[in-house]
């Protein structure tokens, strides 16, 4: 289980907090969705978790053991991460998934590491693809790959900074579809930061809503409410339901006669 | 190590379980392809190398030098200037090819090189300071200016263009510890204290006598002829040393391709990468100029024309950006002595004509690059 408690973190001594006592807990196989306005601290808690941050203070533990004591090599056993803006070079995207698993070989790949990537990317069906260059690629099928990529370290907690950001819709729903399958098959620990409020919705166990720095609500899907949404993004909405499933709808300023 | 180095390579002649991923074993195929046709072709035109010259030897001649027969001067020739010179395009060329390859992919920018970094700038002041400040060892077999160098230890200006090259690399990047190594900041730096070298060389240029302005001015050339076994042997163990370390951290460079945020994440440590590999290409810059003089465009041209053709895997771009940047400057200076009726022309100058033209062409011609 991935537990985090009183993180702060911060730029520079001088600087203000950008995370400010965060705790969170997510279980293994659980999706947890963190939601927030821009400049909330989402990006920077996934930083900090990952080990490109380093905190101030705070715990950050998975099973019992203290991430911040392991090296690089062996947090990226543990932690994996599918960046907000995407970058490739010009390789295959055979090789692009095998660089993922660089913790586990060091300096050359093994038999046991071509395996394995031949599994993920028969596994993401990415196989057709597998001798194209990356770079030439679309942006659902880059996302896709950097998610394998991600896999083939064998992370225990994979983490997606809005995942959906530059998607058309049916790529949306094929990488959040594909979230929902790994945590549930190989029970891996997601979290995922959206910025779509009904996607998150429809996706997540757990839901972190984070403010100034801070984790101002976490729970259950029962815990999305109007008043929540209201306090945490400075915006109306309405929830209404359709069919037993609730959809958002944002309130246009005045519109809902204050 | 040495089984490491040797793995990456062999990589490419492994085939494995690949049933539905045969299109990758081709292109294993075609990269293993071009990198032997490359050796082949430096080693054939390194000795092609050996038959031209000013001095007009025979076929038959140069074949009897080169057993040692035939006349001493001829032996001579061969052995102590033809040799030592094409031994010094190989390791040069390959040396700065392989410098602006590796500055390229740690710094995330196409445009970085030795002399984009002011890496080449400062030999030159060093090289300035010591010639015309100190009247001190203009070292050239070529060009030799005997009357302005007697009795000058004819490492002195190799040694300050070199201190100084290597002084202002580490400022750079003492100077970017403070932004953590952010690639952007490493190329302002690059280019601000590059063009405070420039700006300094032209001040003492000002203040030179003719004769120490013209010797300044003519070691900024770049004259392969200034090469001794001694020189390319200090040349050739940098840049091996630098090629092993570079083989080593192939996928680390890889993985730096994703960017910072993703390499970290797949526990590379990114700073410290980035600090040994700026500060080894910067080395094997410096060396390379300090004995030779500036050969530019290298370290641009054929990283770029490699990756261009290639893709950025540098377990292939590697081995081909050093034969490529040593196959450059062996053409570069052939040419040089062929078209200089008697003298070399300066070899820096040729490589960017023969280069320029080809690099051009490369990126307009292609779309996308082949991987």
């Amino acid at each position: 289980m991935l537990d985090i408690k009183n993180l702060h973190f911060r730029y520079s001594r001088r600087s203000p907090m950008v995370l400010d006592g965060v705790d969170l807990e997510l279980r293994p196989g659980e999706i947890g969705i963190v939601l927030g306005k821009n400049g909330s601290g989402k990006t920077t808690l996934f930083k900090t978790i990952i080990g490109i941050h380093k905190p101030e203070s705070g715990t950050l533990k998975f099973d019992g053991t203290d991430l911040l004591k392991l090296n690089r090599r062996q947090r990226a056993e543990i932690t994996a991460y599918v960046p907000q803006r995407i970058q490739f070079g010009a390789m295959t995207v055979y090789d692009t998934v095998l660089s993922g698993r660089i913790s586990r070989f060091g300096l050359n790949p093994g038999k046991h590491d071509r395996f394995a990537v031949e599994q993920i990317l028969d596994d993401m069906r990415l196989n057709d693809l597998a001798s194209r260059n990356v770079e030439k690629l679309s942006g659902g099928e880059q996302q896709k790959v950097a998610i394998a990529r991600a896999l083939a370290q064998e992370p225990r907690v994979l983490i997606f900074d809005e995942p959906t950001g530059n998607l058309d819709l049916a790529n949306e729903q094929l990488i959040l579809s594909e979230a929902r399958r790994l945590a549930a098959e190989k029970m891996i620990s997601i979290l995922i930061s959206l910025h779509d409020l009904n996607q998150a919705l429809a996706l997540g166990d757990r839901f972190f809503f984070m403010k100034e720095g801070r984790i101002r609500y976490a729970g259950g899907p029962e815990m999305v409410t109007e008043s929540v949404i209201r306090e945490i993004f400075d915006a109306d909405v309405r929830m209404i339901d359709a069919d037993g499933s609730r959809i958002i709808v944002p309130v246009q300023n005045g519109a809902h006669g204050d | 190590m040495r089984r490491q180095v040797l793995n990456s390579y062999l990589y490419f002649f492994k085939t494995d379980n690949m049933n539905n991923l045969s299109a990758i074993g081709k292109i294993r195929k075609k990269n293993t392809a071009v990198i032997i046709i490359l050796t082949a072709v430096v080693i054939l035109l390194a000795l092609l190398c050996l038959f031209v010259g000013s001095s007009r030897m025979s076929l038959t001649e140069c074949f009897a030098a080169l057993a040692k027969k035939g006349s001493a001067a001829k032996i001579r020739i061969i052995w102590n200037i033809r040799i030592p010179r094409l031994l010094a395009a190989v390791i040069a060329g390959a040396g700065l090819s392989l410098s602006g390859l590796i500055m390229q992919t740690s710094l995330n920018n196409s445009m970085a090189s030795p002399s984009t970094l002011g890496v080449s700038n400062a030999a030159v002041f060093g090289a300035n300071l010591s010639i015309i400040a100190f009247a001190g060892g203009f070292l050239s077999t070529g060009n030799n200016l005997t009357s302005y160098t007697v009795g000058a230890n004819p490492y002195a200006t190799s040694l300050m263009a070199f201190l100084f090259s290597t002084f202002s690399i580490l400022l750079i990047l003492g100077l970017c510890r403070l932004r953590s190594f952010q690639p952007g900041a490493v190329v302002l730096a690059g280019i601000a204290i590059g063009s405070v070298w420039t700006a300094a060389t032209t001040v003492l240029q000002f203040y030179a006598t003719d004769v120490g302005l013209s010797a300044a001015v003519i070691w900024t050339f770049g004259d392969l002829g200034r090469a001794t076994y001694r020189t390319d042997l200090i040349m050739a163990v940098v840049v091996i040393i630098g090629t092993v370390f570079f083989t080593l951290m192939s996928w680390k460079y890889n993985a730096l391709l994703s960017g910072d945020a993703a390499a970290l994440s797949m526990g590379v440590n990114v700073d410290l990468l980035r600090f040994i590999s700026m500060l080894l290409a910067s080395v094997i810059t410096a060396v390379c100029v300090s004995f030779l003089g500036i050969i530019g465009f290298v370290g641009i041209i054929c990283p770029h024309v490699t990756k261009r053709l290639l893709g950025q895997d540098h377990r292939v771009t590697i081995p081909v950006s050093a034969l490529s940047g040593s196959l450059l400057l062996l053409l570069a200076d052939t040419l040089s002595r062929c078209l200089g009726n008697g003298s070399a022309l300066p070899v820096g100058a040729v490589t960017s004509l023969l280069g320029a033209p080809f690099f051009l062409w490369i990126i307009f011609s292609r779309e996308e690059s082949h991987i």
